[in-house]
């Protein structure tokens, strides 16, 4: 510090990185299943990264971008020294402090208290140190009733919230920060972008992951794209995020001439990345049983059947609902009401609707599933379904909603004689 | 090793707060808590009195003063040796796994977690060392020799912490390793010689000279020593010392190294 000349030196060198993984098949936990199954391969070899160089400027702020699977969260690994890169080098200058999963390294049967001052002891505080940040670590995470009780019991929300506290508060020189923030509440995610400005105005060097551009391309003085283990392009926030999205709209485009987008009526077509499937929507009924027809003003349940073939975290699952004759209706999804968490094998989702609000007609629905930001679609079916609506027995159709209002008896707000 | 050396001083508390949290998980939700910790060897020390020095009437020596002859004390150090090499394994090599969702998530030195499990197992020795000697002077067998004993947990601790780093990592990869060493661990509690003195060992049977082979074992010559400095109230010879700083700095190095080559990739396996 001091010195113009060292602000601008990197804190973080990759040079040639690679890395590979061994994805086990059926991995032998036990020396009998080793030996049995001696004969054969029992894992694949993947490259989650192929030689990756760059470098990261003291007390810049760098992004990295890229679709899912792409090789950033590796990257974030090697950088916090987790794992070991297979092939080339990564220096780190100075403390850094990661948060790369929810509740950074938290042990279950510990208190909260127990666990930060754990933790803050794995980064290298002193017990007084420790005592110094404590209660701004408790006060920023809003935990003080909590952080006596096990942190098993905490939920989602409290396990980032504390997680990202003490990471923050540990005097780091680097903070490396996965996609983690984007669990928390709006309030929470606000306090930790300033918080994060905060910190970058002192110095520290952050490297993040999101899926938000607007975030990437207001924080960030650097970005790096990753495709496939391979650094696509680095450089400047604004000509980085152009070409990805660029490049993601020429994918998509690719897809679409590849004729993935067979079945379904007229206008309907399939994309995405499918590592998460639909298999079917069902409509139920109030007791919980299949019925062919939606019925207007009866309880129903929209049943979203899905196959995740690998685990996903926090998907965003959506339905659109259009009327035959192209009238938008509705626009339903998972969003930030609920936390979906990480999902993987079959499954379903229900959307449940005390008193179903259409009028009689032929509705066309779309279904998706993208990831928690809603850039990335795992897997989107554009007008793929029929929905249809039949009259309740007390309604008559007629208009396109049908409201579940009462009238009140008329009130008059003057008194006049009724005359003559 | 040098460079070791001084993030291990880097990272002394974090070694504390990882040997604390070995204590507290130990006995938590238990009523009677650190209780326990005292209870459990009291409770094998009587068990065995009563079975091998009353039942079966195995003989002590007469202690170092002359006039003692107790079982349970003769017994009582060699527990002490013992409960603290069992302890040592059996916690440092579940230390790592079960530390498995940190070290999954952020970088600290994986042997520390090992290193903590063995300083857990330590503090619990010396108390249970204080007992012994305040008993001792209880019944009128004191000297200085007292004092030799921490020499001997200095020997011991290496002793331990390069096999239980080991098993650790073994354990890591095959949960095998786990009940391997819970039958090898019931194998050397009984070829040790612990419950019975050396001597009721027969010289040699079929040509094998079995009762040098067992004195042989560098844990049989651990209870001896520690045995001379609370019972019989004697220093240890020093060609048994130089045989156990041999075996000390041996298997720590042997540990130390295997440990350095194969865990840097641990967490990937955890």
């Amino acid at each position: 510090m001091g010195n113009g000349l060292s602000d601008s030196d990197a804190v973080i060198v990759a040079d040639g990185v690679s890395k590979k993984f061994r994805l086990y098949k059926d991995k032998p936990s036990s020396l009998k299943e080793m030996v049995t199954s001696l004969k054969g391969v029992h894992y694949e070899e993947f490259w989650a990264l192929q030689d990756v160089s760059l470098s990261i400027p003291a007390g810049s702020t760098y992004g990295l971008i890229g679709p899912n699977g792409s090789g950033k969260s590796t990257l974030l690994r090697l950088f916090a020294r987790i794992h070991r890169p297979t092939k080339g080098r990564i220096t780190t200058t100075g403390r850094v402090s990661a948060l790369l999963d929810l509740g950074a390294g938290f042990h279950p049967e510990l208190s909260g208290r127990e666990n930060v001052f754990l933790n803050a002891s794995i980064l290298g505080l002193g017990p007084r140190e420790v005592s110094r940040a404590f209660d701004d670590i408790v006060d920023f995470a809003g935990l003080a009733e909590f952080i006596d009780s096990p942190v098993k019991v905490y939920s989602t929300g409290m396990y980032v919230r504390l997680g990202f506290s003490v990471a923050v508060h540990v005097k780091p020189d680097i903070l490396i920060i996965d996609e983690v923030i984007a669990v928390g509440d709006a309030e929470f995610q606000r306090r930790c972008f300033d918080h994060l400005y905060t910190l970058k105005r002192q110095g520290v060097t952050v490297v993040l992951v999101s899926h938000s551009m607007a975030i990437m391309q207001d924080m960030c003085d650097r970005l790096a794209w990753l495709d496939h283990g391979h650094l696509a392009a680095e450089g400047r926030p604004m000509e980085v995020i152009r070409e990805y999205i660029r490049h993601v709209d020429d994918q998509e485009a690719e897809r679409l001439l590849d004729g993935e987008s067979a079945d379904g009526g007229a206008g309907s077509r399939r994309l995405g990345s499918h590592e998460i499937e639909f298999e079917s929507l069902h409509i139920l009924n109030a007791a919980g049983e299949q019925i062919p027809m939606a019925v207007t003003g009866e309880p129903i349940t929209l049943r979203l059947n899905y196959v995740a073939k690998k685990p996903v975290e926090d998907p965003t699952f959506g339905i659109t609902i259009e009327h035959e004759n192209g009238t938008p209706l509705a626009m339903l999804h998972t969003g930030d009401s609920i936390e979906t968490g990480t999902v993987y094998g079959r499954g379903h989702i229900d959307y449940r609707i005390p008193r179903f609000p259409l009028m009689p007609g032929k509705m066309i629905v779309s279904l998706g599933i993208a990831d928690r930001s809603n850039t990335h679609a795992y897997d989107y079916l554009h007008q793929w379904l029929e929905l249809h609506v039949r009259p309740g027995d007390d309604v008559v159709p007629r208009g396109l909603v049908e409201f579940s209002g009462d009238w009140t008896a008329p009130t008059s707000d003057e008194t006049r004689e009724l005359t003559g | 090793m040098l460079e070791s050396a001084s993030e291990l001083w880097g990272y002394r508390n974090l070694i504390r707060n990882l040997a604390q949290r070995e204590l507290k998980a130990k006995y938590k939700k238990s009523i009677l808590g650190w209780a326990w910790s005292l209870i459990n060897p009291a409770a094998t020390l009587l068990i065995y009195t009563l079975v091998f020095g009353t039942f079966l009437r195995i003989q002590p020596p007469v202690a170092g003063n002359g006039h003692l002859k107790s079982f349970a004390l003769y017994l009582f150090a060699a527990l002490i040796i013992w409960n603290y090499f069992n302890a040592a394994i059996n916690g440092g090599m579940a230390s790592l796994v079960s530390a498995g969702p940190m070290i999954k998530k952020v970088y600290f030195p994986a042997e520390y977690t090992v290193i903590a499990a063995n300083l857990a197992s330590l503090l619990q020795a010396f108390i249970e060392s204080l007992i012994l000697a305040g008993v001792m002077v209880a019944f009128g067998n004191v000297a200085p020799t007292f004092l030799f004993f921490p020499v001997i947990l200095a020997l011991l601790a290496p002793f331990c912490l390069g096999i239980a780093l080991i098993a650790s990592l073994l354990n890591a990869y095959f949960r095998d390793v786990t009940y391997i060493v819970t039958i090898g661990m019931n194998l050397l509690f009984y070829v040790t010689p612990i419950i019975y003195p050396l001597r009721i060992i027969p010289k040699s049977k079929a040509g094998i000279p079995i009762r040098t082979i067992i004195s042989l074992n560098p844990l049989a010559k651990f209870v001896q020593a520690s045995r001379d400095v609370f019972y019989g109230i004697k220093l240890p010879t020093v060609g048994t010392m130089a045989y156990l700083l041999l075996f000390s700095v041996g298997l720590f190095l042997l540990g130390w190294s295997v440990f350095s080559r194969f865990a840097r990739d641990v967490a990937e396996e955890l």
